[in-house]
């Protein structure tokens, strides 16, 4: 759903860290937002038993939230319309994809390679997100320390039952 | 039991000397996180909630209210010296407080903050072991029905007290109630929201969607402005405030603490408005209102005690009611609930230690930071001119590994990207996450309620309008509705909240 940027400056102007320009206003893009989200949700409830006020079913609050959550959003989107509309500002997708890409994998790897190696691996991944990352010998040192320091901290100290070396490790031998 | 065999039977629990090296523990991690520039109150307790996961509940507790006071201290410590608030409620502190720092006053401007903070926080604990166990007592008598009006106040509040427009704030309320019903439905056991997949049957965790939306949301969102995120640190000078100082503090302290004592109590954003009414106040009173904003003592202690007062205080009706009045106290009772304690009137008589042990070391928590915290300001410094670039990547391993530490669960983590790039939308588009985060913790617990409340009743709503508790809080709700209509408030508001982004 795309809907006039209106007048605002910061749209089109792109920002000196290479941000995109959108075209999109706030209100348009979180009016949108608040209508699919309350749209599944009420599509959803509507399996769900819907009862009476005496006895409120699974169904009842669900569909009475999601209908006023959709409601909100229509509301917005037509201030989006009709209203000033301030458009969103320039987005730089290159760190927002490195960081989370980042923690999603330290995520599906920790049990597989072990704390030590996940968390060397997220904090030099999410590194070179900032504009300000270059590999040299002394950050990754400082790195690796890092990741020993977590091990002992969490593993060893805190009790957080993660394996220190995972089973991929175990696979190959460890 | 009467107060004084409870502070007796609280200080024997918190001078345990386990309990006592945890909140010691507590008060350093959570201002050491605090001071850190971007990162603000929800993200740091979420950040360090593992550090209590082993701990026995009551050690945990104690562990956690340190953390939670440590905060506070660190963000303001960071506010002044970089005007940089980590939250809202310390955006006042800056105001003044980063202006002395420029005049080469840093040192006294945190030396207000910490002996006001210090003042209305032994204010506020004495206030705790007063108010709670009538509160509590009085909580015994409500139904379904007056509970259920306090949520619809606490989260009306929050959306007032929200930047950005109402009706954003109304969405960002209904979806986190929205977000609330996923998982099982405790009542009829039906699996809702949950996508065929058995991680969500228990409900997101709100520690995951917290760390998620505020934490690796902020991280996201700072790092888009990496360049001009620069900032420069004042000097720390002499930390002794003069005779001059002492003479224009006293006031302050007094009125700001009595403000934030009263407020605090308040659903909603208690903190966020003893710290605003208690700057304007001082405007107000003041023989000189001219030197606020250019660096007034009394514009830093007076908010930096109803801050503290009004922090201490919300842990009144999230201990008493269950019901938190703040984000960071809607985070309090998920670490609660992990622990296995669910908060309530019940608390205080069926575990007294952990009620008066939390109270007495709130207190000691207060010393350790006017103590320990304000001769290591050098040591805060240091910690905050860390470069971002360095620290985010850290910051990400200390969530991931927290979220990951409450269920063992990898999903628990996958599930905390989502919410950061949730966060992450939510600040382009303007929205304010507090009343999702209020409302995800209230979401639920207001559906309870409504259901018995309904059917007590049998589906008759006027009861909500002849209970006279209830009735009472509904009008206070209103009024506040209506107040954001009138265009002198709204005025104040836009302004006092327009700063907090």
């Amino acid at each position: 759903m795309t809907a006039d940027p209106g007048p605002s400056r910061g749209g089109r102007r792109r920002n000196d860290e290479g941000g995109e320009p959108v075209k999109i206003s706030q209100d348009a893009a979180l009016g949108s937002f608040f209508v699919a989200v309350g749209a599944v949700g009420l599509l959803v409830a509507r399996d769900y038993p819907f009862g009476t006020a005496n006895r409120m079913g699974p169904g009842y609050f669900p569909l009475i939230i999601s209908s006023l959550l959709v409601l909100t959003g229509v509301a917005i989107l037509m201030r989006a319309r009709f209203g000033s509309a301030e458009a969103i500002a320039g987005i730089r997708w290159k760190p927002l994809a490195i960081v989370s890409c980042a923690v999603f994998l330290f995520g599906a790897l920790v049990e597989k390679l072990g704390l030590p190696l996940a968390v060397l691996l997220l904090v030099v991944g999410a590194a070179t997100a900032s504009v300000k990352f270059r590999l040299d010998w002394k950050a990754t040192a400082g790195a690796a320390a890092f990741s020993v320091v977590c091990a002992v901290a969490f593993v060893d100290l805190l009790g957080v039952p993660m394996p220190l070396a995972g089973s991929w490790l175990h696979a190959v031998g460890f | 039991m009467d107060i004084f065999d409870g502070l007796m039977l609280g200080l024997s629990t918190a001078t345990a000397f386990s309990n006592f090296v945890y909140c010691f523990l507590g008060v350093l991690l959570g201002t050491a996180v605090g001071v850190l520039p971007g990162l603000g109150p929800v993200a740091t307790i979420s950040m360090l909630l593992p550090f209590t996961f082993g701990l026995p509940v009551d050690t945990a507790l104690i562990m956690l209210a340190g953390i939670f006071y440590g905060t506070q201290y660190g963000g303001s410590t960071t506010a002044i010296l970089m005007n940089l608030p980590g939250e809202a409620s310390s955006v006042v502190t800056t105001l003044d407080g980063h202006e002395m720092a420029k005049q080469g006053k840093a040192g006294r401007a945190l030396a207000a903050a910490a002996i006001g903070s210090f003042f209305a926080g032994t204010v506020g604990t004495l206030f705790i072991a007063i108010a709670a166990p009538l509160l509590a007592g009085l909580a015994l008598t409500f139904g379904p029905a007056e509970y259920f009006s306090l949520i619809v106040l606490g989260l009306v509040t929050s959306m007032v007290l929200t930047s950005g427009s109402l009706l954003t704030a109304f969405g960002m309320a209904l979806l986190g109630v929205l977000l609330g019903m996923v998982g099982t439905d405790i009542n009829s056991g039906a699996a809702r929201y949950t996508f065929g997949t058995p991680n969500l049957l228990d409900g997101l965790n709100f520690v995951v969607v917290a760390t998620g939306v505020f934490g690796l949301g902020d991280v996201l969102v700072n790092l888009e402005n990496e360049r001009s995120r620069m900032a420069s640190i004042a000097p720390v000078s002499s930390l002794f405030p003069t005779r001059e100082d002492w003479r224009r503090m006293v006031g302050p302290i007094l009125r700001g603490t009595g403000i934030g004592v009263v407020l605090g109590v308040l659903p909603g954003a208690g903190v966020l408005l003893a710290s605003f009414s208690a700057y304007a106040m001082e405007k107000k009173v003041s023989r000189h209102p001219e030197e606020f904003g250019k660096g007034a003592i009394e514009g830093v202690a007076a908010p930096e005690s109803a801050n503290n007062a009004a922090a201490q205080t919300c842990f009144i009706p999230m201990l008493t009611l269950g019901l938190p009045g703040t984000a960071t106290m809607a985070l309090m009772i998920g670490a609660l609930v992990v622990q296995g304690v669910q908060p309530g009137p019940e608390i205080l008589s069926q575990q007294p230690s952990l009620f008066w042990g939390l109270v007495v070391s709130m207190w000691i928590g207060n010393v350790m930071l006017l103590f320990l915290n304000l001769p290591l300001v050098g040591m805060w410094a240091k910690l905050i001119s860390v470069p971002y670039h360095f620290l985010f990547p850290m910051i990400c391993v200390f969530m991931a590994i927290g979220v990951y530490s409450i269920n063992n669960s990898v999903f628990d983590v996958e599930l905390m990207v989502l919410f950061g790039l949730l966060g992450y939308f939510f600040r382009k588009v303007g929205a304010e996450p507090a009343p999702l985060i209020l409302a995800l913790i209230l979401g639920p617990m207001a559906e309870e309620y409504l259901r018995r409340t309904l059917l007590l009743s049998h589906g008759d709503a006027t009861v909500f309008f002849t209970s006279p508790v209830s009735l009472g809080t509904l009008i206070v709700a209103a009024l506040l509705l209506l107040s954001i209509v009138s265009p002198a408030f709204r005025r104040v508001r836009e302004e006092g909240l327009q700063e907090a982004e």
